[in-house]
């Protein structure tokens, strides 16, 4: 008997510290967003999306980083996405057999993790260093370099999950195998794969690292390519560590403002996949 | 029937080629060009950053990595202040998200009932997808003066009676630094901890557990002898995953560690990682070898997350083989 | 067959719509089928019967070449249709599979609406204007026997029908693109008996201008709407004649054993 409660005492010890464990990380997790709202809503006003960035100590919003962030956003992901989609189609049709295809599924899933300040420098090394000034451009080009990972790797996975019956009963009526994929298998994995591209939007409406010496940055309203961009997530890490109070509550807006689009996205296309689940 | 007529039978010899619609071998140009541009992208990066390196590796070579000297003026560079502070926030953020991760992960798969299960589950999953500039922020803002006021001056007075902790935690209180900096990352990393454990804890079959319940086994005894060794090579990849997320980490570090260029015996001083000294300097970075030194940071990072993220996946892989 | 049955044969004047000829497949290295010679007649059904595994469903799939979408599978021998050896002729694999229509053990309509899903395959080789489309697309429907339960929903989802009606759906969807051979893989497995009643019906029709083979399980459906019968055993064809000759007086033992259920 006393082994047997030593045994349960120990269980009942870890099963604890197992519900402490998620009760600390989701506490941690909660008062993270918590500040995030209260300090950033303060600051929430119409101001924030109609003006300028100010200069230190002045007043003014956020609109020229709104502006950037879309541009650059819409960019990379209007340039990665179909080259994604495709890559994610030879992994899963053309190439499903093939050894070529295991490689590339391999490096792409290390893309998928791998440190977005490295692709900064690589956008900076091709782009910038050889154009000589920073620029949107090479910002758009560095999120598109994001993107690509992401998408490539939903594309293929909802590839798979269409069923090989269908792409036989496709193949029975006669139909072409480039046919097949554009007619049969896309529509058959669209949800998937525009659940894949809206979790890019959201990961690199974020990032700031891969902007830093790409975009940069630019204080004035600027819609220009090729000239410096500004971005939210680059205004937010200026002001930040800027001693004026002005910029300070800027920045926490603007924090706010991308965890709110970003946390919508996520949740947009869960709901997305959940409906398809469901069907 | 000839013999030739046998041969062009079968799948291998007939020229297939010539018989594929003009679509298909568009199609696949287009999808294989595609595919092929990844790895080119990953290429690049490697050619890039190795070409960008090539002044600082001429001018330093390999006392680059043992150099703690990191001196704009003079020009003389060395990366052991950045690799140790890399290492060591990314050592303590494992050691502090590993076990949490993990219990989270346990108590999503073995306690929770499922109506509770789920939404957490979910809340995770999204947390895992906030950008790392927010967790900053807030590092910076509320974390850094919170530990400034409490939790350091409490260790530091405590510590300073202990041997030997007494170094490692040795004032004054700055609130950012090495230490700060690690708790941040352990926060950012927990829920890719959690959300990738979970996933291969569920892929244990019913069955195996029953059984050990069957034999009057406690959760905890179902937890070690069953769930952990089962996937225990998943359970190893999700933690390499989160190194390759900490290691790379840029933004949340930055905003809290203080980037200082040095080595400090204590966790709780100001320091600095590969890609915080990048993302702080490469601006600002005048002179070539300046440039070149901190592109050569970044090949070292990316090698280093390579070499993690490569053995992260292999692991993985290899759970999911055994999945099937 | 024996001499007897191939006078009848000869007799009501069948034709050989296809014919195989020293068959063999591989899946890899291992052999899944072994010498197989048998000729489908024009506008019969034949079955195809024999415990799973036996190879009757991968006979089926090289008759339209549809192995070929996989790797490391392979055919050698003939499958003459009108003479032509269909696995080296130079024509592509997509217009022979248009000629040679396919159905699944699981209904597989695609993801469109009824109406698409037929109209999918008739506009890959023919381009037809609006109305005889239209037109097309019903009279693939009453040919499968579906139009009245549909007529007024043409424009929703094929996914939405019962399994029944799915499968109904993808016979109509072959019959459009006009076939001159169907092949039907365990068409009804995955239904309830009255849409199998409802398949078979409509099998019946279908042999007056299609060449129909079935793979089946059910020795009753074999009987019912089959003129021919195959019977396979671990690759190998073991008897081959009409359908009632099989099932009333097999002239191999194992044949015998299948069809009064002592194994299989």
């Amino acid at each position: 008997m006393q082994i047997a409660d030593r045994r349960r005492l120990r269980s009942k010890i870890f099963m604890g510290l197992s519900i402490t464990a998620a009760g600390l990380g989701l506490s941690i997790l909660a008062i993270i967003l918590g500040t995030l709202i209260y300090e950033g809503a303060s600051g929430l006003n119409l101001a924030v999306f109609t003006d300028m960035t100010p200069p230190p100590g002045g007043q003014g919003g956020l609109l020229n980083a709104i502006v950037g962030s879309l541009i650059m956003t819409a960019m990379g992901i209007v340039v990665g996405t179909p080259i994604a989609i495709l890559a994610g189609t030879y992994l899963a049709e053309y190439g499903r057999y093939r050894r070529i295809a295991h490689v590339v599924r391999f490096i792409n899933d290390i893309l998928l993790s791998a440190p977005s300040i490295v692709i900064g420098l690589f956008v900076y090394e091709i782009m910038v260093a050889t154009m000589g000034h920073f620029s949107g451009l090479a910002g758009g080009v560095a999120l598109a370099i994001l993107v690509i990972p992401v998408v490539v790797r939903t594309t293929e996975d909802m590839l798979r999950l269409v069923p090989d019956t269908l792409r036989e009963a496709a193949a029975s009526v006669g139909t072409p195998r480039w046919k097949m994929i554009i007619s049969i298998a896309y529509r058959a994995a669209r949800t998937g794969i525009v659940t894949g591209v809206l979790l890019a939007v959201a990961r690199i409406s974020g990032e700031t690292a891969p902007l830093l010496f790409t975009a940069l940055n630019n204080q004035f309203w600027s819609a220009d390519l090729n000239a410096p961009m500004a971005s939210l997530p680059v205004v937010i890490f200026q002001f930040a560590l800027s001693p004026y109070v002005d910029w300070q509550q800027l920045a926490w807006t603007g924090a706010l403002l991308i965890t709110m689009s970003v946390l919508t996205l996520s949740i947009f296309a869960r709901i997305l996949t959940a409906k398809k689940a469901h069907q | 029937m000839s013999l030739s007529q046998t041969l062009t039978a079968t799948g291998e010899t007939r020229p297939r080629v010539s018989a594929r619609p003009i679509g298909d071998r568009v199609m696949h140009a287009l999808t294989f060009g595609s595919a092929i541009l990844v790895l080119l992208v990953l290429g690049g990066v490697f050619v890039s950053l190795i070409h960008g390196s090539l002044p600082a590796i001429r001018a330093f070579g390999l006392g680059f990595i043992t150099s703690q000297s990191w001196n704009p003026v003079t020009e003389i560079f060395g990366a052991a202040a950045p690799i140790y502070g890399t290492l060591l926030t990314s050592a303590i953020a494992l050691f502090i998200a590993v076990p949490v991760g993990l219990g989270i992960s346990v108590f999503l798969t073995e306690l929770s009932p499922a109506w509770l299960a789920r939404p957490i589950a979910i809340a995770i999953e999204l947390l895992a997808g906030i950008p790392s500039i927010i967790y900053g922020i807030w590092g910076l803002f509320v974390l850094a003066p919170f530990l400034q006021q409490t939790f350091q001056p409490w260790i530091i007075d405590k510590a300073s009676y202990v041997p030997g902790l007494a170094q490692l935690f040795a004032g004054p209180p700055y609130g950012i630094g090495v230490f700060t900096a690690a708790i941040i990352l352990s926060i950012m990393i927990l829920p890719f901890i959690s959300s990738v454990t979970r996933d291969v804890f569920e892929t244990v079959p019913p069955m195996l557990k029953e059984a050990a319940y069957g034999l009057g086994s406690t959760k905890w005894e179902v937890v070690k002898n069953v769930v952990i060794p089962h996937t225990r090579a998943g359970v190893i990849g999700a933690i390499m995953l989160a190194l390759g997320r900490a290691l790379g980490e840029t933004m949340a570090v930055t905003f809290v560690i203080g980037n200082a260029h040095k080595i400090a015996t204590s966790l709780l001083a100001p320091g600095t990682t590969i890609s915080a000294t990048i993302a702080n300097e490469f601006t600002e970075a005048t002179g070539d070898l300046y440039t070149s030194s901190l592109i050569a940071l970044g090949l070292i990072l990316f090698v280093v997350t390579f070499i993690v993220l490569a053995a992260a996946r292999l692991m993985l892989h290899r759970m999911e083989q055994r999945g099937k | 067959m024996n001499a007897e049955a191939m006078t009848n044969v000869r007799a009501a004047g069948l034709k050989e719509k296809i014919s195989i000829r020293n068959l063999s497949f591989y899946y890899d290295q291992s052999k899944a089928l072994k010498d197989i010679s048998l000729p489908l007649y024009e506008k019969t059904v034949t079955a195809f019967i024999g415990p799973s595994g036996c190879g009757k469903s991968t006979l089926l799939r090289i008759l339209n070449r549809i192995y070929e979408l996989y790797p490391k599978q392979r055919a050698e021998g003939e499958v003459l249709m009108d003479g032509q050896n269909i696995l080296t002729s130079k024509e592509p694999a997509d217009s022979l599979r248009s000629k040679i229509g396919m159905v699944f053990q699981k209904p597989t309509p695609f993801p469109m609406s009824i109406y698409e899903n037929i109209a999918f395959g008739v506009r890959l080789y023919e381009k037809l204007s609006k109305s005889e489309m239209d037109e097309r697309v019903e009279s693939a429907l009453r040919r499968a026997a579906l139009w009245e339960e549909v007529k007024d929903k043409l424009h929703t989802s094929g996914q939405g029908l019962s399994g029944g009606q799915q499968q109904r759906l993808c016979i109509a969807r072959s019959v459009a693109v006009k076939p001159e051979v169907i092949l039907l893989d365990e068409p009804c497995s995955a239904l309830d008996p009255i849409s199998t009643a409802k398949i078979e019906e409509l099998i019946d029709e279908l042999k007056t201008d299609y060449t129909i083979a079935i793979v089946t399980h059910n020795m009753q459906q074999a009987a019912r709407c089959t003129s021919f019968a195959a019977f396979m055993y671990l690759g190998e064809l073991i008897e081959f004649d009409t359908t009632e000759k099989l099932f009333t007086s097999p002239s191999h033992p194992k044949t015998q054993e299948y069809i009064t259920g002592r194994f299989g």
